[in-house]
């Protein structure tokens, strides 16, 4: 309760700044996307005119009604969520457990181990398509949900690890220490105080996995040939044929690929909001 | 010794993995622009033959080339795949599809460029069941107000300068070239000029660089100057085939270069115009010319069912299952008297057919290709004349060959 | 003070599953760029052509454009718009979220609307400048040699900052409130409390934020080569898409495996020094 009434105390931007800085990030941020969701409703011909005109006369649903009821795009939602809450999953708790050991022990080759984390990052993409495409199908993961999610982890896992070490850092360790004394075991330390002190890292580790595995495309394009695996970004790309682009039903199903995400992220920002570790140190 | 222990290993994962494919099973790659039709040919053969299965499974257009290759390197591919005409001989090179002389049937009911495309080292690696070519589509309306004759296009390219420059009046460009997008957007469109010059990119036997011969340069110029001295959009460095026909179906180009394949949407988008197809013209005294185009069946070397792969391409090179299959023209003279080839639309893209020649052989085609294009962009960003840029080309290209 | 294998016991299961899918690739990668298509021995062949190749010097030095230009204003950008949105104001849960949007656009769905506003001809950006009579004429910003670079940083630096900004803010929300409470009573004013408190507090996550950055520029080449390919002229052209180009369009295996090692080599460089010096300027808290 008095850390709120302080909080209020704090000296802060003046108000002309907030209110000019918040409109400008709200425009740069919004504007493609509001001309995306825009383009969704105009029909072919209204996309294509010169000028470019600002209101559909006759804005249509036809768009939404290919996406939703006349292409695969609701199965590869499905597939899409199956993956990347998968992918989230594993990454975040292989994640929380190596960010720790980086962070609290000191063991040799450490500053190579951290390296080599990071190597698969580095690691240019048209380079490990083919061997990555024999390893799966060496472990039979081609075209499984597995095998996406598997190759998936050398896209998350690193920078995962690489924020949450820098988090677990940020905590003081004298509160480990304490509860060490007081007989707790390391893992007990990790599951009881550093993991709920460092929430807001985890949600951002959580947020950053699931959007980037909802968004991949080249990965999934080369490992899911199969419909009942494809995720959502080829769905985007089956509205492209030889010679021709649907741009209203791509556009209609990017508004569909990128309203849960953002819904998830705005049920997830609440997390953000009240200086959790701040709290907990002053106890 | 290394290479054989690989080699050695990826057989035994190659048995491996087999043993999970059912035997008489023939798994298709097509593209989704052939899906509806690939599919009735799929029941058909299904029905004739049903100790064959064939699992159908449709790819991207976008990524396909990327998608085909990882496959087809990483030894675990289908038993057929659709692949553009072009990209069979890069495969045949590196021995990633299987020969198929012994399926092809009546080589001389094929257009004879067709077969060119997809033979190899005197093998033939491909199947092809779809050929098209470009000619330039025009807008009658806009010759009407400009005070030309629709009905008499342009024949030669003095003809289709002067009539872009007329053209070329209130917003409008008379004639748009490509100068982005992928390579091929270009090359199937300035190509022709070059040959129809007498010039080329490199020759035929792949052992002479053309690009900076005066021919070539010629055409390249006469091919660059349409944007030079605006006759061409200004976005033509970012526009491909697509961005042409958006831009015709704007209203605000009256002629360019592509294939039939547009002129369904043209119509769809903006009834209002009224559409001409002409030869493309070329220069006084010589012949039009054209890159041919199209689609072929392959079978991966690394395909579990090649010899059911391959009936069942027998199947679908039949004249009647090229009518069917194709989404332009068939490459087989006798598919070619199916109804849906007989609009009159069709007419000058069918007489252009004779004229399709493929592109040469390379194993390094596309970097030639690319080095090729980086000139002609250099030239529309100002950057170089057309000399100076095709010998840049030129010197790129003879290290390649 | 902690004893060294607990330590391993940590890392171990990410460890192996990386080194699961990363071993073979690279030794696949190390393998191919040595040998031909037909899998002979043929030494440093591929590198030599690869370097000779007019493309690669141009391509390299994109790159290092393309990084640094699109780090600076991603760390800028995305540290002031973390600052703006720790402030307590009445709809920042709103501005908080709309500042995701272009992080959460799919690359590819992100480099085709921008492709699109930013056409010369059906562009609404050009018909926003030349309709007020800001500029006279269209401009072709995806086609003129001078524009084409500094607008895919444009594209890049949007796409990226909101990710910066929310990581900083995670940071920023983490300072214990004594820290501010010790700088009002020493009576800070919000700029020196900016620079006194919070990027102090928040310098790691900056530098790990940094490096992320650095690695993501260098490899994802979706919003280029979706925009361009590398085009106009190798104008965009970084090493990665000219990598990609040379293995999935060249159908040159080899020649792109010898790109990928030489990439893979400097990259692991560049990382490891970066690690080094942090390591050695108070890693421990």
């Amino acid at each position: 309760m008095s850390a709120k009434a302080e909080t209020l105390k704090r000296p802060g931007l003046g108000r002309p700044l907030i209110i000019v800085g918040s409109v400008l990030v709200v425009v740069v941020c919004l504007f493609p996307f509001w001309w995306m969701a825009l383009s969704s409703v105009k029909t072919l011909r209204e996309l294509y005119t010169i000028p470019p005109i600002w209101w559909p006369e006759a804005p249509t649903w036809d768009n939404y009604r290919k996406v939703l009821f006349e292409s695969n795009i609701p199965r590869y939602f499905l597939n899409s969520l199956v993956i990347s809450i998968g992918a989230t999953a594993l990454a975040l708790v292989l994640a929380v457990f190596a960010s720790y050991g980086f962070a609290r022990f000191n063991f040799r080759g450490k500053p190579l181990l951290q390296s080599f984390v990071l190597v698969g990052q580095l690691l240019p993409t048209a380079a490990i398509i083919v061997p990555l495409f024999i390893t799966l199908r060496v472990l039979g993961l081609v075209n499984t949900y597995w095998g996406l999610i598997l190759v998936y982890m050398i896209i998350t896992l690193p920078l995962s690890v690489w924020m949450l070490t820098s988090y677990f850092k940020a905590i003081p360790v004298e509160l480990e220490e304490a509860a060490i004394i007081d007989g707790a075991s390391r893992l007990g330390c990790l599951l009881r105080i550093t993991l709920p002190l460092s929430l807001p890292g985890i949600v951002s580790v959580l947020v950053y996995a699931f959007v980037t595995t909802w968004n991949e495309f080249i990965f999934a394009l080369c490992f899911a040939t199969d419909s009942s695996v494809k995720t959502l970004p080829i769905g985007l790309a089956e509205f492209s044929t030889e010679f021709n682009t649907d741009w209203g039903a791509v556009m209609a199903a990017s508004v569909v690929m990128t309203l849960p995400i953002a819904l998830l992220f705005l049920s997830m920002q609440r997390l953000f909001i009240g200086g959790l570790t701040a709290g907990a140190t002053k106890g | 010794m290394r290479m054989k222990t690989t080699a050695l290993l990826s057989a035994a994962i190659a048995a491996l993995s087999a043993g999970t494919a059912f035997a008489g099973e023939v798994t298709w790659w097509t593209p989704n622009f052939n899906e509806a039709r690939a599919k009735t040919l799929v029941e058909k053969f299904q029905a004739a033959n049903p100790g064959i299965t064939v699992k159908l499974e449709v790819t991207t257009t976008d990524g396909l080339p990327q998608r085909v290759l990882t496959a087809l390197q990483s030894g675990a591919a289908p038993d057929i795949v659709d692949v553009q005409h072009g990209w069979v001989n890069g495969y045949a090179q590196n021995k990633l599809v299987l020969p198929l002389d012994e399926v092809l049937k009546d080589r001389e009911d094929y257009i004879p460029a067709a077969l060119e495309y997809v033979t190899w080292d005197s093998k033939l690696w491909g199947i092809p069941y779809r050929i098209e070519t470009h000619a330039v589509i025009f807008n009658k309306g806009d010759f009407t107000a400009a005070g030309l004759d629709p009905n008499k296009p342009p024949q030669t390219w003095d003809e289709l300068v002067a009539a872009a420059e007329k053209l070329s009046t209130d917003g409008k460009s008379g004639f748009a070239i490509t100068g982005g997008g992928e390579v091929g957007n270009t090359i199937f469109r300035s190509l022709p000029f070059m040959w129809m010059a007498g010039g080329g990119i490199i020759s035929d036997d792949g052992k002479k660089v053309l690009v900076n011969s005066p021919e070539s340069v010629k055409a390249v110029t006469f091919y660059t100057d349409f944007f030079k001295n605006k006759l061409s959009p200004a976005s033509t460095l970012e526009n491909d085939g697509t961005a042409n026909r958006r831009l015709f179906i704007a209203e605000k180009v009256s002629m360019y270069q592509s294939g039939q394949f547009d002129v369904p949407s043209i119509k769809k988008e903006n009834a209002k115009i009224d559409v001409g197809v002409m030869p493309i013209p070329h220069p006084e005294g010589s012949k039009t010319a054209a890159i041919l185009g199209g689609w072929s069946l392959v079978v991966p070397s690394s395909a579990k069912n090649p010899e059911e792969a391959k009936t069942f391409i027998a199947f679908l090179a039949e004249s009647d299952s090229q009518a069917v299959l194709t989404d332009t023209f068939p490459a087989r003279i006798s598919a070619m008297k199916a109804e849906r080839f007989n609009d009159p639309i069709l007419d000058v893209f069918k007489q252009m057919l004779p004229y399709g020649r493929p592109v040469p052989a390379h194993p390094r085609w596309v970097q030639i290709s690319q080095a090729y294009f980086d000139g002609i962009q250099r030239i529309l960003l100002g950057d170089e004349d057309a000399q100076k840029a095709m010998d840049g080309a030129a010197a790129e290209i003879e290290s390649l060959l | 003070m902690q004893r060294q294998s607990t330590g391993y016991l940590f890392v171990l299961p990410a460890l192996m599953l990386l080194a699961m899918l990363i071993a073979y690739p690279v030794a696949y990668t190390a393998l191919l760029s040595v040998t031909d298509n037909q899998g002979e021995y043929v030494g440093l062949e591929n590198f030599r052509r690869i370097l000779a190749a007019r493309a690669t010097p141009i391509a390299f030095w994109n790159t290092l454009w393309w990084v640094f230009g699109s780090i600076v204003f991603q760390v800028v950008l995305g540290v002031l718009t973390a600052i703006l949105l720790n402030q307590n104001f009445r709809g920042r849960a709103l501005v908080r979220s709309v500042t995701l949007v272009p992080w959460v656009v799919p690359g590819i769905v992100a480099a085709t609307t921008w492709a699109w506003m930013l056409h010369t001809e059906f562009g609404i950006i050009n018909y926003m400048l030349t309709a007020p009579g800001l500029i006279d004429e269209p401009v072709g910003w995806l086609t003129n040699g001078r524009t084409v670079m500094p607008v895919m940083i444009a594209i890049n630096v949007w796409k990226m900052f909101p990710f910066v900004a929310i990581m900083v803010l995670a940071g920023l929300q983490s300072i214990p409130n004594d820290l501010y409470e010790a700088a009002r009573i020493d009576g800070a004013s919000f700029w020196e409390e900016v620079w006194y408190v919070m990027l102090p507090q928040v310098r790691m996550v900056i530098v790990a934020v940094t490096l992320l950055l650095v690695i993501w520029a260098l490899n994802h080449i979706t919003i280029i080569y979706a925009i361009t390919r590398g085009g106009p002229a190798n104008r965009t052209l970084i090493t990665p898409i000219q990598i990609f180009r040379t293995a999935f369009e060249g159908v040159q295996f080899n020649q792109a495996a010898a790109l990928s090692v030489m990439f893979f080599g400097v990259a692991i460089v560049v990382v490891f020094v970066y690690i080094k010096t942090l390591a050695s300027s108070g890693d421990q808290p």
